[in-house]
């Protein structure tokens, strides 16, 4: 017994080790990536590209369900985009609010005929219909997929450009987002075939007709931590992933693809937990079988600005979400474990997902419980314990603040000196207790979908509305 | 005496952890401290810009005109970047008699000439900011400074070249570039590259000519794109050659600059394009036939919307649907195509068009035909329905018969 605790302390010493040396090289990779992204933004300008012949025809597909109070204010940032060839399809999916009858009046919306040819499954369409203040509009009238995939790929049905924007409707994007992410995209069409954009929390922020006014850190300790969450996500992990070409998850709130792909894929899964890591994967899957030469980017500069659970029930059922959506993906894709033929995408890539992502929760629960265990059997050295504590807090800590550095070099949006003092502080104080709660939650979510419990719940959200300033 | 290092070696296994969260409290610390040191210098340094900025501004005129002798600022380096920077700002958005007078005030002042000094010795970043800036002014006498950084071996200094070759906006800036390319390939990313041409061939695109002829694998897809972009009607004889290209891009590219075409030739160019296996290149010459809005164009674009493509479709389908010209008849060959994925397309291009209205208005007033024909086409028109697909249909429903199976 006394060995096996041994074993079992020494596991989670090294398995901590590694994790954390590959955010450490993971931050170094990114630093140097955004340095080089800054210094090749400096080749465009934003100006030309916005009047562009090289620009690509795009569609934005905005899904929205039971958004009444703030989807006027939404579309409104979404035809507003500055991006040279825009159609802006809105999917009303199924809302037993007023939303269509919003948008209907705001927009003048009639009737139409429009083309649709259901590619990708969805639930059955009831109506199209055209803006008559802005031609480049469209809404998709259907009925509940019970999913935002079933929108979206109702959207694809209707989408009539070479590229697809996926966003979420009740996301605020910077007015040249989408200038920003077709960048890889008009230097190497060939190639690159999906672009992930960065998301940044709205929580806090002042918005003023649909436009980001203000950045600020929100108020609540629980929204600050996701800040520093969403900070190393994108601007560490995403970053160097994407440098390697190794991106396996482009958000469902911001994302661009090359539409005849994902037609050809059959869009997004309908019934997948995490619908834009499945979407990913299974363009991996597809374009690596077929020996395809292809990249999938990562774009840290163009903004997109969501809202994130702001209690702890909500925040928690969203984390579990996420845990059950990685296992929905992860396990059908297990064949690609270590096969040649995957490339990096089947050897490094899923196999740091599975061992650092989906089995994290377990390994560190069952480390706590060890680490109790060996201390009540007497075998637990206190003085290596409390060092291996310290260095775990402070090596953890080296990676949030560098997040923070990252963000203060580059694009360095929050500019006022107690914003960057609070965020500094959040990355000592996330550790304790909202790390412990944020492993319970993920651990949750691999016990309900092992369970079967997969049913999708709606987040509470207070909606674009409540950054409005009046 | 024993070193603190050689004390941590013998504490054992212990010492890595301790040596780790030595390293990692340091890091903790220098990170830090680096945020606050450089929000702290970036403050000091903007509000003494900004206050320079306002006084400079205040003499501007006198200051250009040279009322304010150049000595006084120019020794300065902190006032002779503003200065400069205001300069080369103003020259961006300015006109032809303003962006003279602004030329003047660079080289008399010798800005150009430093900044020309500079491109040529200095080297890594201020090198670049030195290309940069000589291209902003757009003065010729700095081309051949910034030709020489094409050829440098560092791709970021190549990089600020092309950035500023590109500025210039001109032909002679195109030639250095175009033979470059010539010498060396394309050994920088195709984006900028791709810009910087579009800039200054636009003038003469006949450059591009000889050095797509001569161009090989990406380098020529970049030139066919830059050449589709740029292309104008002096060059249709030319772009003959490369309708038969075995490269898409520049079949695509000549397609693209068949709009500009003198109309006989192009037709004919148009017509062999629109057939073309690589659907790219077949919505490139739709594209173009729709451009030249002529009636003759007609059978193609009927192809067109029954391409199997559905981008190609709908461009036809548009293309169509702005032909000045009775739209009657032309809808009765979009139902003579029998082919309802078309039919939908020429339908949605009627709606975004707002023209559905118009057809039915000269659908009822139409006296050729009989009236069965009439009222056939009366009916496809509100139902969008094929009257083969009919009986497929229970019921009808407007909203259902858009949603094609």
């Amino acid at each position: 017994m006394i060995r096996l605790l041994e074993i079992s302390n020494h596991t989670l010493f090294w398995y901590y080790l590694a994790s954390n040396l590959a955010y450490l090289t993971m931050l170094i990779v990114a630093l140097k990536t955004s340095a080089a992204h800054q210094r090749s933004l400096k080749s465009h300008r934003l100006s030309w590209l916005k009047e562009s012949p090289l620009a690509p025809p795009i569609t934005i597909i905005a899904p929205a369900h039971n958004e009444e109070k703030s989807i006027r204010v939404a579309v409104r940032n979404l035809l507003e985009l500055d991006y040279p060839q825009l159609e802006v399809i809105v999917v009303n999916d199924g809302s037993e609010d007023h939303t269509l009858d919003e948008m209907r009046e705001e927009f003048r919306l009639r009737p139409v005929r429009a083309v649709y040819i259901p590619q990708a499954e969805s639930a059955p369409v009831r109506g199209l219909y055209r803006s008559e203040v802005n031609a480049s509009l469209l809404v998709v009238d259907k009925e509940s997929g019970g999913s935002k995939a079933d929108a979206v790929n109702a959207g694809l049905n209707a989408a009539t450009s070479p590229y697809v924007c996926i966003v979420d409707a009740d996301s605020v994007l910077e007015r040249d987002a989408l200038l920003r992410i077709m960048f890889p995209i008009m230097a190497d069409p060939k190639r690159v075939v999906a672009v992930g954009g960065i998301i940044r929390v709205l929580n806090g922020s002042e918005i003023e007709g649909g436009h980001l006014r203000r950045v600020r850190l929100p108020r609540k300790s629980l929204e600050v931590i996701q800040v520093i969450e969403y900070l190393r996500a994108f601007l560490i992990g995403r970053e160097a992933w994407g440098q390697g070409n190794m991106l396996t998850i482009i958000s469902g709130a911001f994302g661009v693809f090359r539409t005849d792909l994902v037609r050809s894929i059959g869009g997004y899964r309908s019934r997948a937990i995490g619908e834009d890591f499945d979407l990913v994967a299974r363009l991996h899957r597809h374009l690596l079988g077929k020996g395809v030469d292809y990249h999938i980017h990562f774009v840290p500069d163009p903004m997109c600005w969501t809202e994130v659970p702001s209690d702890l029930k909500s925040l928690g059922r969203q984390r579990a979400r996420w845990q059950k959506g990685l296992l929905d993906v992860l396990w059908p894709n297990r064949d690609m474990l270590f096969r040649p033929r995957y490339g990096r995408i089947g050897c490094f890539a899923f196999p740091y997902l599975w061992l650092f992502e989906l089995f994290a929760p377990v390994v560190e629960i069952a480390g706590i419980v060890t680490i109790v265990l060996a201390a009540c059997l007497g075998v637990l050295s206190r003085e290596f314990f409390l060092q291996f504590l310290i260095f775990g807090y402070a090596f953890a800590t080296v990676i949030s603040i560098g997040s923070v550095l990252q963000e203060e070099i580059t694009y360095k949006r929050y500019n006022d000196w107690q914003d960057v003092i609070r965020l500094v502080s959040y990355c000592f104080l996330e550790h304790f207790p909202y790390r412990q709660l944020h492993m319970i939650w993920r651990l949750r979510g691999l016990w309900e979908y092992l369970r079967g419990d997969v049913e999708w719940k709606p987040l509470k959200r207070k909606g674009l509305e409540s950054a409005q300033v009046p | 005496m024993e070193s603190i290092f050689e004390k941590l070696w013998r504490l054992g296994p212990a010492a890595l952890v301790l040596k780790a969260i030595v390293a990692a409290i340091v890091a903790n610390g220098l990170l830090l401290g680096f945020i606050l040191l450089r929000r702290t210098y970036r403050k000091w340094y903007f509000a003494k810009r900004d206050a320079r900025v306002f006084a400079l501004r205040q003499d501007w005129d006198r200051l250009i005109s040279g009322e304010i002798p150049y000595e006084t600022w120019r020794q300065k380096s902190f006032d002779r970047r503003i200065v400069e920077s205001i300069a080369l700002d103003a020259l961006e958005a300015a006109g032809a008699a303003e962006s003279a007078r602004l030329l003047k005030f660079l080289r008399e002042s010798g800005l150009i000439e430093k900044r020309i000094f500079e491109a040529r010795t200095l080297t890594g970043w201020r090198r670049m900011r030195a290309l940069v800036a000589l291209g902003q002014t757009r003065a010729l006498e700095g081309i051949s400074a910034m030709a020489e950084g094409l050829r440098d071996h560092d791709p970021e200094i190549r990089l600020a070249a092309l950035r500023g070759l590109g500025r210039t906006a001109s032909p002679q800036a195109a030639e250095e570039i175009l033979a470059w390319v010539g010498e060396r390939g394309l050994s920088v990313p195709a984006m900028p590259l791709q810009n910087a041409l579009i800039q200054c061939c636009a003038e003469r695109p006949q450059l591009l000519i000889p050095c797509v002829q001569h161009a090989e694998g990406p380098l020529r897809e970049v030139l066919g794109r830059v050449l589709g972009e740029v292309a104008t009607a002096s060059l249709s004889l030319d772009l003959l050659q490369f309708v038969g290209d075995d490269l898409d891009e520049l079949r695509a590219a000549a397609a693209r600059a068949m709009s500009h075409a003198e109309r006989g030739l192009a037709f004919d160019v148009l017509s062999e394009l629109v057939g073309d296996p690589i659907w790219f290149v077949r919505l490139r010459a739709i594209i173009s036939l729709g451009e030249l809005s002529e009636p003759r164009a007609i059978p193609d674009l009927m192809r067109g919307l029954t391409d199997s493509n559905r981008l190609v479709r709908l461009r036809a389908a548009e293309a169509l649907v702005k032909l000045k010209t009775e739209m009657a008849p032309i809808f009765q060959q979009v139902i003579a195509t029998q082919d309802r994925y078309g039919l939908q397309a020429y339908l949605t291009a009627l709606e975004n068009a707002s023209l559905r209205g118009k057809l039915e208005e000269e659908l009822l007033a139409c006296t050729a035909g009989n009236n069965a024909e009439k009222t056939r086409l009366w009916k496809i028109l509100r139902t969008g329905v094929l009257l083969a697909e009919e009986t497929v249909l229970a019921e009808f429903d407007p909203a259902k018969s858009a949603f094609l199976s």
